[in-house]
């Protein structure tokens, strides 16, 4: 059972520096830490066992609920120097500036041509940036800009009430099914919690349905062409002992490695590799399969700082994300798994990679963002070849125990 | 802190679904009263480039609101329906809409001045600062002290030197003239004043009578909108909840703070007391009576448990009348022994 010293277990481990700090409730007494000039991380599981009805401890957590309440109490004040004054459209479901100020709109909003504007033609001097839901919710979120409901003709300023973050809770996620829009809680949670993490996203074209079909990026090279793409060896390899392997007449007649002169044991058990795998470096036969709605890319994520991006167009992505509902969604099963990762690209492992690294890599890869009721847990599949990595093959390193199952050599990588 | 409180029934506001509190203090209320925290799912403006703490909204698992529901301390809003109706179709009359914008723009004043106020202060606690710095430094080749000492020094000279130039204009104009001294003393005195940080009194009037007035963005729609509990028969039906819920209903009325476990491992993770204060005890899962399930489960979570040092804990309705206690919910825990 737990005791009181969990906070003492030294944190020495492999994932001392990997402790997601988000995973915990944490202590509202240390946002000051955050917010203030001195940026400190605060210190994790400073908490107790159980209660114990002494005054220090209701103290410390009133003092707690203090905090919290007043940092939950923080308003969103708009300075004139910054200020951008946006106006909700509920035709579309989105929110339009006209002056937009600050670094935020270098990667969000769009400016439609004059003449696709939602508004109406639009005349060349006006500059209106439109502002999807999941970006006008964020944007009004922290504080960055002042949203307007649609003026009823009788306001004194001519704008209408300004929006509460109730409000545009209610409007751009409640009323998106309206618009025929799919934002959802799970689906902000991640864009948010990515941009706040500082992360530059998008959203991906199987946003609302099945997308482009996945182009030539998302399947491996074709045998002919791998040779110049210097996989030479490895593919030689391969089409090497497929003709020694199982098709060999010597073996269905008779012993699997027939006597011989054998120079190496590799021989011996490539002869022996009789078991089909699957080989993600291969090209499937028939075309992709059709994407299940609820496993799709939902984002492409751009990580901060890159200067080949722009807002208009921002290349190829970083990070492909899915947003799945742990509350309607199962575990994927491999056919809905296997149709989403054959919308992502094809990334093969290098090949002076290590072994785990490279099946940990993959060929194929997807970041899942499975939300329970507002927690966001980040997982990646990878397609990894485990059948092409053949331990036999490997190289040792010279000076490494020659028999390979030493204490050197092959066996000390060989896993944990 | 005062005691904050709340009336009851207060609202529950549902969105997409989705079962959402925006006011600070039925957030605090709830948490305190009825030992319901929620997940804060928000991004808080003071602090908007992290994620390890987070704000308004405060989203409740269906569980969570159906048990605020049925205990009869609060009643579900259909948000979208009534922010529909108050801001999109004219819902709000001319007076109530006036009064919002009263109260918005008496809000902006505070905060300028608030604002006004906090730069004052910041400025003045940096002049302090800057002042004790350069006392205690002799080192005059420092260089930011040096770039900021000197325009100041100039300023504060050429204030002396326009005295000066002044008060040798008065003498050579109105020799021995003692009134117009005090009239022309009265000028240089501001001029000192300012450089030395403090905000100039005329332009403090002017900005009060200006009613300079900062765009705030409210956090809750309530008020303009208002809401009252619906007349019993009229209720928004109860939220539904997964066959889970008994358990979590048996352990929150045993005093155990529920939160969301999927990424634990489990359904719901039971702490304590307030998970602000206090480590999380048990892993819990709701089963049915029942429900056949995999001795693989029990030893997954028997280790999964016990290797975070807390216990799994499985736990069910019985359907027969009066079979254990009032509730009918047993539930058992499971610890890995020898580890």
């Amino acid at each position: 059972m737990a005791d009181a010293d969990e906070d003492a277990i030294p944190r020495t481990g492999p994932d001392a520096g990997e402790t997601d700090l988000s995973d915990e409730t944490q202590d509202f007494r240390f946002l000051a830490s955050i917010t203030g000039e001195e940026v400190k991380i605060p210190k994790r599981g400073e908490k107790d066992f159980e209660p114990h009805e002494t005054a220090l401890q209701s103290n410390i957590l009133a003092a707690s609920r203090a905090a919290m309440h007043g940092a939950l109490s923080y308003p969103r004040i708009h300075t004139p120097k910054k200020y951008t004054l946006a106006i909700y459209h509920p035709e579309t479901n989105m929110a339009y500036a006209e002056d937009p100020k600050g670094p935020l709109f270098k990667s969000m909003g769009k400016v439609y041509p004059p003449k696709d504007d939602p508004l109406g033609v639009r005349e060349a001097n006006v500059n209106r940036l439109w502002l999807l839901p999941e970006e006008i919710l964020y944007l009004l979120e922290r504080g960055t800009v002042d949203v307007r409901w649609p003026a009823e003709g009788d306001e004194e300023d001519g704008l209408g009430a300004p929006m509460s973050l109730q409000g545009a809770y209610a409007a751009f996620i409640g009323m998106e099914d309206g618009t025929g829009g799919v934002l959802t809680f799970e689906r902000y949670s991640v864009y948010a919690g990515l941009r706040r993490a500082g992360y530059m996203v998008h959203r991906a074209p199987s946003w609302d349905g099945p997308g482009n079909a996945p182009g030539g990026e998302c399947l491996p090279p074709l045998p002919g062409t791998s040779w110049s793409l210097g996989l030479l060896s490895s593919r030689l390899r391969s089409s090497f002992w497929r003709k020694a392997g199982a098709s060999s007449n010597d073996q269905i007649s008779g012993p699997l490695a027939a006597p011989s002169c054998y120079r190496s044991y590799a021989e011996i058990y490539r002869r022996l590799a009789l078991v089909p795998f699957y080989d993600p470096a291969l090209r499937s036969p028939d075309g992709p399969d059709p994407t299940d709605p609820n496993f799709r890319i939902t984002y492409h994520v751009y990580k901060p700082g890159s200067p080949l991006y722009k807002k208009s167009d921002p290349g190829p992505p970083d990070f492909r994300i899915a947003v799945v509902n742990a509350r309607e969604t199962c575990v994927p099963a491999l056919a809905q798994l296997g149709a989403l990762l054959d919308t992502t690209p094809y990334v093969p492992p290098r090949e002076d990679m290590q072994l785990y690294q490279k099946l940990r890599h993959g060929y194929k890869s997807i970041i899942l963002a499975i939300v329970d009721q507002g927690v966001t847990s980040y997982l990646r599949l990878a397609d990894s070849g485990i059948g092409r990595e053949k331990l036999f093959d490997r190289v040792f390193k010279p000076g490494g125990g020659k028999r390979g199952g030493g204490n050197r050599g092959g066996g000390k990588r060989k896993g944990r | 802190m005062a005691e904050i409180t709340v009336s009851e029934p207060f609202p529950i506001f549902q969105v997409a679904h989705r079962y959402l509190l925006y006011d600070v203090n039925t957030v605090t209320y709830a948490r305190r009263t009825h030992n319901i925290t929620g997940v804060l799912i928000g991004g808080l403006p003071q602090a908007p480039q992290q994620n390890v703490f987070s704000g308004i909204p405060l989203e409740l698992m269906p569980e969570e609101a159906r048990l605020l529901v049925e205990k009869g301390v609060s009643y579900i809003v259909d948000d979208v329906a009534a922010h529909r109706k108050n801001f999109l179709a004219h819902g709000l009359s001319a007076e109530e809409k006036k009064a919002f914008m009263r109260s918005m723009q008496r809000q902006g004043v505070d905060a300028a001045k608030a604002q006004q106020k906090k730069a004052v202060e910041k400025k003045k606690d940096a002049l302090k600062k800057a002042e004790k710095k350069g006392a205690s430094t002799e080192n005059w080749n420092d260089v930011p002290d040096d770039m900021f000492a000197g325009p100041r020094k100039s300023k504060a000279a050429r204030a002396a030197e326009k005295k000066a130039k002044e008060t040798a204009q008065t003498d050579g104009q109105k020799d021995g003239a003692a009134e117009d001294e005090t009239l022309f003393g009265a000028p240089a005195n501001p001029v000192t004043e300012w450089s030395a940080g403090e905000l100039d009194p005329a332009a403090q009037q002017l900005h009060e009578e200006l009613g300079e007035s900062l765009k705030i963005t409210p956090t809750t729609s309530y008020p303009p909108i208002r809401s009252e509990p619906p007349p019993p028969g009229e209720a928004l039906p109860l939220p539904e909840v997964p066959s889970s819920y008994p358990v979590f209903k048996h352990m929150h009325e045993n005093g155990y703070f529920l939160a969301p476990g999927l990424r634990f491992g489990c359904q719901y993770m039971a702490y304590p007391g307030d998970p602000l204060r206090f480590h999380s005890h048990f892993l819990c899962n709701g089963m049915d009576w029942d429900e056949e399930f995999d001795l693989l489960r029990l030893v997954g979570g028997g280790r999964l448990g016990t290797g975070v040092k807390k216990g799994y804990l499985i736990g069910g309705e019985e359907k027969k009348e009066g079979a254990y206690q009032e509730s009918h919910v047993r539930a058992f825990c499971i610890e890995w022994g020898g580890m």
